[in-house]
C-alpha cells in the first residue's frame, strides 16, 4: 500500500499527466467510433460499444500501465531511490504489488471514464461487468509484468522509455487490433495476431462488452491466453527484478 | 552490537576485503577511516546485507547479518536518495509505512525525525525546492524514522558547508546521547576526532589500527609534534638524527616527533646556527596518527 500511495501522490502532483491520461482514451474512442461507424455502416452507439474495449485495454491501459510502470522503475533506478528500498524491510513482492495497485487504480479511473462516456452516449455494456473487470485486472497484471521486464532489463534512463514503447509497443498495438479492427486485417496478420497478447485482451473484452458474453467459456481461448500470459510475465518480471537487484545492490 | 570477524570480499580477481575484524559496542560512535578504495563502503554494503561476503561473519545484536531484523539498522547512504517531487513529510510518511508504523506513533516519529534534523518548519516543502544541505538532513531523517539501534552513515557530511556539517555533528552527538550506536565512515579526520569514541583505520581491506584516540596516540612515537621550517634542511635532519629524535614529512613540512614535551625556546636552542624561519608545535592529532599508521603499513607492504 505504501508504494501504491507514494506513486499515486507523485502522479497527483503531475496533474497534467493525469489529465492527458483522461483525454487520451476519450479522444481515441471518438475518433475510432466515427471511423468504424462510417466504414462499417453502423450506428454510433454500436460502433462505440465495439471500439471502447480496444481503446481501453488495447491502448489507454497500454500507455498508462505499461509506460507508467516502466517510468516508475526507471525513475527509481535513475534517482537511486531503489537502493534505499533494498535497505528497508520492503520485499520485492510488495514492491511489485504496490506498482500493480497504483496502476490498477489509474486503469480503473480510465475505465470508469470510458464506461461512463459510452453509457452517456447510449452505448451498452452488453455482457458481465464482473467478467469485464477480471479481464481488466489481468490486462493490468500483464502490462505491469512486461513493464517490470522492460524497466529492469532494457531501460536505464527516462529517455529510454519512449524508444522502448515505440519499438516494442506500437507494432504490438497495431497488430493486436487496437487502432484498426482485426476484421480489416489480411489473413497473415490475423494468424500472427493470435500470438499477440493485446489481440486477446481486446477480443476478450469486445466479447464481453460488445457481444454480451457472460461466461469465461464464451471467451475461453482469449481468456486462457491472457491468464497464462499475465502469470508468465509476472514471474518473468519478478525474475528480472531479482536480476536487477543483484546488479544494483550496492550503495 | 556489531561484530565482524575475518571478513573477505572479492570483486572478480580484485580482493577488496581481506580478513577484516571489527567490533562495535552498544552506545558508542565508531569511525571507520581510510583512503579511497580501502573497503569502507564495501564493509557497509556487507553489514546491510546488500552484498554477500566470500568468507567471515557479521553479527548484529547477536544475530547473523541477514537473519537480523532490518529495523535494527538505519542507513544513511552517501547520496541523497529522496523522492524529489514529494514533500519532506511525504517522504518520511512513505518510509514510516514501509517500517509498519501507523496512527499516532507514525505521526509522532515523523515529527520527531523532522525535529531532530531541524526541518519541522519545512515539513510541507517539496524536496526539489530544498538546498543540498537540507536534502542531506532529510536523508538522515529518513534513516531515523524507525528509531534504529544501530545507525550507519557513509560519509554523512561530504559536500556540506561548515555550518551544515556542525549541525550534523550535533545531531549525531544528540542521537548517541539517547543511546543510539553509530558507525560512520569518513574522509574527514576532524569529524572522526570530534565525534568518535573509537576509530578504526582501514587500508587494503583490513583494519590496520583500532582504538580510542588516546590508544591510537600510542602508535605515534611522540608526545608532541614540532613543525620546523629551516633553510638548511639536510643539516637539520642530521641534527635530529644525532639527538635521537624521529622526523617525518607531514603535508611536505618537516615534522619532529618529540618523545617528551619541550619549550619552543629549548627546541630553538638545539637548532642554534641554522636559519630557522618558523617553528610550531602541536599535540599528536588524528591526522598525524592516520599518516603514521598508513606510512607504517606502506613500509610493511614494501
Amino acid at each position: 500500500m505504501a508504494v501504491a500511495k507514494r506513486i499515486l501522490i507523485e502522479l497527483f502532483y503531475r496533474r497534467r499527466n493525469l489529465l492527458f491520461w483522461a483525454i487520451f482514451p476519450l479522444t481515441l474512442l471518438w475518433l475510432n467510433t466515427f471511423i468504424v461507424a462510417e466504414r462499417g455502416k453502423l450506428p454510433i452507439t454500436e460502433a462505440m460499444s465495439y471500439i471502447a474495449p480496444a481503446s481501453l485495454v488495447g491502448v489507454a491501459l497500454f500507455f498508462s500501465c505499461l509506460g507508467g510502470s516502466i517510468s516508475t522503475i526507471v525513475a527509481e533506478r535513475e534517482h537511486k531511490t531503489i537502493k534505499r528500498l533494498f535497505l528497508s524491510p520492503l520485499s520485492g513482492g510488495s514492491y511489485f504489488a504496490g506498482i500493480f495497485l497504483a496502476y490498477l487504480t489509474i486503469a480503473l479511473g480510465q475505465s470508469a471514464l470510458v464506461y461512463l462516456v459510452t453509457i452517456a452516449f447510449g452505448a451498452k455494456f452488453a455482457g458481465s461487468l464482473w467478467l469485464g473487470l477480471v479481464i481488466l485486472v489481468l490486462s493490468v497484471i500483464a502490462y505491469v509484468g512486461v513493464g517490470f521486464i522492460l524497466g529492469t532489463q532494457l531501460a536505464k534512463r527516462t529517455e529510454d522509455v519512449n524508444t522502448i514503447i515505440a519499438t516494442f509497443g506500437v507494432p504490438l498495438l497495431i497488430a493486436g487490433g487496437s487502432f484498426i479492427p482485426v476484421r480489416f486485417f489480411p489473413q497473415v496478420l490475423l494468424n500472427l495476431a493470435k500470438f499477440n497478447p493485446i489481440y486477446h485482451m481486446n477480443e476478450a473484452l469486445i466479447g464481453v462488452w460488445f457481444r454480451g458474453y457472460e461466461t469465461i467459456q464464451e471467451i475461453d481461448f482469449h481468456f486462457r491466453f491472457l491468464l497464462i500470459f499475465a502469470l508468465s510475465v509476472s514471474i518473468a518480471g519478478w525474475l528480472s527484478y531479482r536480476k536487477m537487484l543483484s546488479l544494483e545492490k550496492r550503495l | 552490537m556489531l561484530e565482524i570477524q575475518n571478513l573477505h570480499k572479492n570483486y572478480g580477481t580484485r580482493s577488496v576485503l581481506c580478513g577484516l575484524d571489527l567490533s562495535i559496542k552498544s552506545g558508542e560512535i565508531y569511525g571507520l577511516l581510510g583512503p579511497n578504495g580501502s573497503g569502507k563502503t564495501t564493509t557497509i554494503n556487507l553489514i546491510c546485507n546488500l552484498l554477500k561476503a566470500d568468507a567471515g561473519s557479521i553479527t548484529i545484536n547477536q544475530k547473523r547479518s541477514g537473519e537480523s531484523d532490518k529495523s535494527i539498522l538505519g542507513i544513511v547512504p552517501q547520496e541523497n536518495l529522496l523522492y524529489k517531487s514529494l514533500t519532506c513529510q511525504e517522504n518520511l510518511s512513505f518510509y514510516a509505512d514501509i517500517y509498519g508504523l501507523i496512527g499516532r506513533r507514525k505521526n509522532q516519529q515523523i515529527k520527531q525525525a523532522l525535529e531532530w534534523v531541524n526541518l519541522l518548519d519545512r515539513a510541507n516543502h517539496r524536496v526539489e525546492n530544498l538546498s543540498g544541505g537540507l536534502q542531506r538532513r532529510l536523508n538522515i531523517a529518513i534513516s531515523l524514522i524507525h528509531r534504529p539501534k544501530l545507525l550507519i552513515l557513509d560519509e554523512p557530511t561530504t559536500g556540506l558547508d561548515i555550518e551544515s556539517r556542525y549541525e550534523v555533528w550535533l545531531l549525531l552527538q544528540k542521537l548517541n546521547q539517547q543511546g543510539m550506536t553509530i558507525l560512520l565512515t569518513t574522509h574527514l579526520l576532524d569529524e572522526a576526532e570530534r565525534l568518535c569514541n573509537r576509530i578504526g583505520i582501514i587500508k587494503s581491506g583490513r583494519i590496520i589500527a583500532q582504538g580510542s584516540l588516546e590508544e591510537l596516540r600510542m602508535l605515534v612515537p611522540a608526545k608532541e609534534i614540532v613543525f620546523i621550517k629551516v633553510k638548511e634542511e639536510a643539516e637539520a635532519i642530521e641534527l635530529i638524527k644525532e639527538l635521537g629524535w624521529t622526523y617525518r614529512y607531514y603535508r611536505r613540512e618537516l615534522a619532529i616527533l618529540l618523545p617528551q614535551a619541550l619549550e619552543l625556546r629549548e627546541i630553538l636552542n638545539y637548532f642554534d646556527g641554522l636559519s630557522v624561519d618558523s617553528v610550531s608545535r602541536q599535540f599528536v592529532s588524528l591526522e598525524n596518527i592516520y599518516l603514521e599508521v598508513i606510512n607504517q603499513s606502506n613500509s610493511f607492504h614494501k
